[in-house]
């Protein structure tokens, strides 16, 4: 049981020092969770704490491969929106 | 500490406050003594001295405890930089470093800032660390930091063992209601707490903070973010609250937001103030007050004087190879910032003989009118029309010169040599100029002359090396006496 760190990190080391067992580390090309030692906060707390600090949607996922954080939930940019306003941004 | 509240009542719009005629910068002279001195040569705070000393910022603190509806974590904090912007992330080992190696070449650079890229309270170690070996090691060099504020109480015991010398704590609200539309979420006690209840967490830190910096003897300055519909109108409210706790200086910045920037506020269609909405509002904030109006929103590595931006000569591998005596660098320091400060006192003194002198003389009755200065410091007009990237904004009545603003050469534009439709460089620079009724510089090109000249600008070549208070008076009253002046105010003003 672990958590996952993926490709949309933007290594802004907000989770490293939150991590209650130390399982979140520096690498190249983003931030990487040690699954050895992630806990998933059980026995510290009720969160997820990498997540709950982490400001880029999708980019912590739970042991199911799900985003943690799924698009909108932090912006509070409505999904269609942001899809709007990229392709807006494309059609350039 | 208390400080005295600077101004209570918000001058009148166009009519003079007791204190302020003439140049308004003698403001400062309003400042307690204590105050006055740190303040009168820093770049950020002090009008005259931001054409002589020049500041950086080291990126060392990436990670951030809340979210602001302007920023997008994937760039800089944007309450210290421009939207968009990404530094290069230093170690403090680094920071140090390069902080020692610009101050032996720039030895006009007396402050060291960290603004970013995010929070620096929420990156403790990594910030206090900078500040503990900057203050032992490089002990003429002054520092600041900048914060959101959520971490500000935790911080203040450790800040008040460097050689901190203010503080900036951006503060867009003091209502949670408000609070919740600009900040979505706040990571707080080992929880992100989102909304209303969140934002209320973080204006009572906030306010907190402010107070144990004054206890403190810290100074403080406050910034605001000014998004039209949200605080504009509560800015004021705002504004009373932060300078009677006693923050020395309350500064109003523009909302920037872009869909590209893939923001809340960007991607949902916010705007940002238009130059006239801004003006109207740091007014009614500050008065007369004017020190903060030159704030370029700089990013969180900067380096050079404000506007100005050398951070290319200072990149890691170049400062690897660099071999820097501190102790030598300090003493050239000193001499240098003893001629620019006797030069400043000089020309201190120059103004306000002059500033009484122009008292003395009849007063016109014209209306104000605002005019573009282009510089590269020094308080001269001295730059070519054609190679401005940023224009100064003065407004000329008779009650004296006041600068209003800076106005980015391609504000506009993505900084692309032609942009939207097909337009030119110089018509987006044109543009950006509408509201002036002349544009003071060391000279113009034909084409461009020409088409200053149709969009109701009148390019000046004449005062190239003058000061450029004396400049903007002196165009002022040939305008004056050429009877332009008669006119009503509203024509050039709807245009701003
Ligand atoms: S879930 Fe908890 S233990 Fe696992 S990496 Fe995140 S913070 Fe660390
Ligand atoms: S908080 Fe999120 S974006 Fe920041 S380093 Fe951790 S995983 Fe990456
Ligand atoms: S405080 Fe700065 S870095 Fe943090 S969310 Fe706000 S603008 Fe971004």
């Amino acid at each position: 049981m672990a958590v996952k760190i993926i490709e949309s990190c933007v290594n802004c080391f907000a989770c490293e020092p939150v991590c209650p067992s130390n399982a979140i580390y520096e690498a190249k090309p983003h931030f990487l969770v040690d699954p050895k030692k992630c806990t998933e906060c059980e026995g510290d707390f009720p969160d997820f704490q990498c997540a709950s600090i982490c400001p880029i949607e999708g980019a912590i996922l739970n042991s199911l491969g799900e985003a943690i954080n799924p698009p909108g939930s932090l912006t509070g940019i409505p999904p269609e929106k942001m899809a709007e306003a990229m392709a807006e941004l494309q059609s350039h | 500490m208390q400080l005295p509240v600077l101004n209570d009542a918000p001058a009148a719009k166009s009519g003079c406050s007791a204190s302020s005629c003439g140049t308004t910068d003698n403001q400062m002279d309003s400042l307690p003594d204590s105050i006055r001195e740190k303040v009168q040569n820093h770049p950020c705070y002090s009008e005259d001295a931001h054409h002589y000393f020049a500041r950086m910022h080291v990126a060392v603190a990436p990670a951030c405890n809340i979210q602001c509806h302007y920023c997008n974590r994937k760039y800089d904090c944007a309450n210290e930089s421009r939207p968009g912007v990404v530094s290069e992330l230093l170690t403090p080992d680094q920071a140090v470093k390069k902080t020692m190696a610009v101050a032996a070449n720039i030895p006009q650079m007396t402050v060291l800032g960290i603004a970013g890229p995010g929070d620096p309270l929420a990156n403790p170690e990594r910030t206090f660390e900078t500040f503990r070996r900057l203050s032992e090691e490089a002990p003429d060099i002054k520092l600041c930091v900048s914060t959101n504020g959520l971490a500000l109480p935790d911080a203040v015991e450790e800040l008040s063992k460097h050689n901190i010398d203010h503080v900036t704590i951006t503060i867009n609200c003091v209502d949670p209601e408000i609070g919740a539309k600009i900040y979505p979420w706040i990571f707080w006690k080992n929880k992100r707490i989102k909304g209303k209840k969140g934002a209320k967490i973080l204006i009572e830190q906030q306010q907190k903070g402010l107070e144990m910096l004054i206890a403190k003897g810290i100074l403080v300055k406050v910034n605001s973010v000014m998004i039209p519909g949200v605080n504009d109108q509560h800015l004021a409210e705002v504004s009373k609250v932060v300078k009677s706790k006693g923050a020395f200086l309350h500064n109003v910045m523009p909302l920037i937001a872009e869909a590209e920037h893939g923001t809340f506020y960007g991607v949902m269609g916010q705007r940002g103030p238009t130059p006239d909405e801004l003006q109207d509002l740091q007014d009614s904030c500050s008065g007369d007050m004017n020190m903060m109006r030159h704030c370029r929103q700089c990013r969180a590595d900067a380096v050079g004087m404000l506007g100005e931006d050398r951070g290319d000569e200072f990149t890691l591998d170049k400062i690897e190879d660099m071999e820097i005596d501190y102790q030598a660098a300090m003493e050239k320091r000193k001499v240098i910032h003893q001629a620019i400060q006797e030069e400043m006192d000089s020309k201190r003194l120059e103004k306000s003989a002059k500033a009484a002198q122009h008292k003395a003389e009849p007063k016109l009755a014209t209306r104000p009118v605002l005019m573009a200065v282009a510089t590269s410091g020094q308080g001269v007009i001295n730059v070519h029309f054609g190679h401005a990237k940023e224009f100064l904004i003065y407004e000329a009545s008779p009650d004296g010169v006041r600068f209003i603003s800076h106005r980015k050469a391609d504000q506009y534009c993505g900084g692309d040599t032609s942009c939207g439709d097909g337009e030119s460089v110089l018509q987006v620079t044109v543009r950006a100029l509408a509201g002036c009724e002349a544009v003071l510089c060391s000279k113009v090109g034909y084409e461009p002359w020409e088409m200053l000249e149709t969009a109701g600008i009148m390019p000046n070549g004449e005062h190239a090396m003058e000061p450029i208070e004396e400049a903007v008076m002196a165009v002022y009253k040939e305008m004056a006496a050429a009877g332009k002046l008669d006119t009503t105010p509203e024509a050039a003003r709807a245009s701003a």
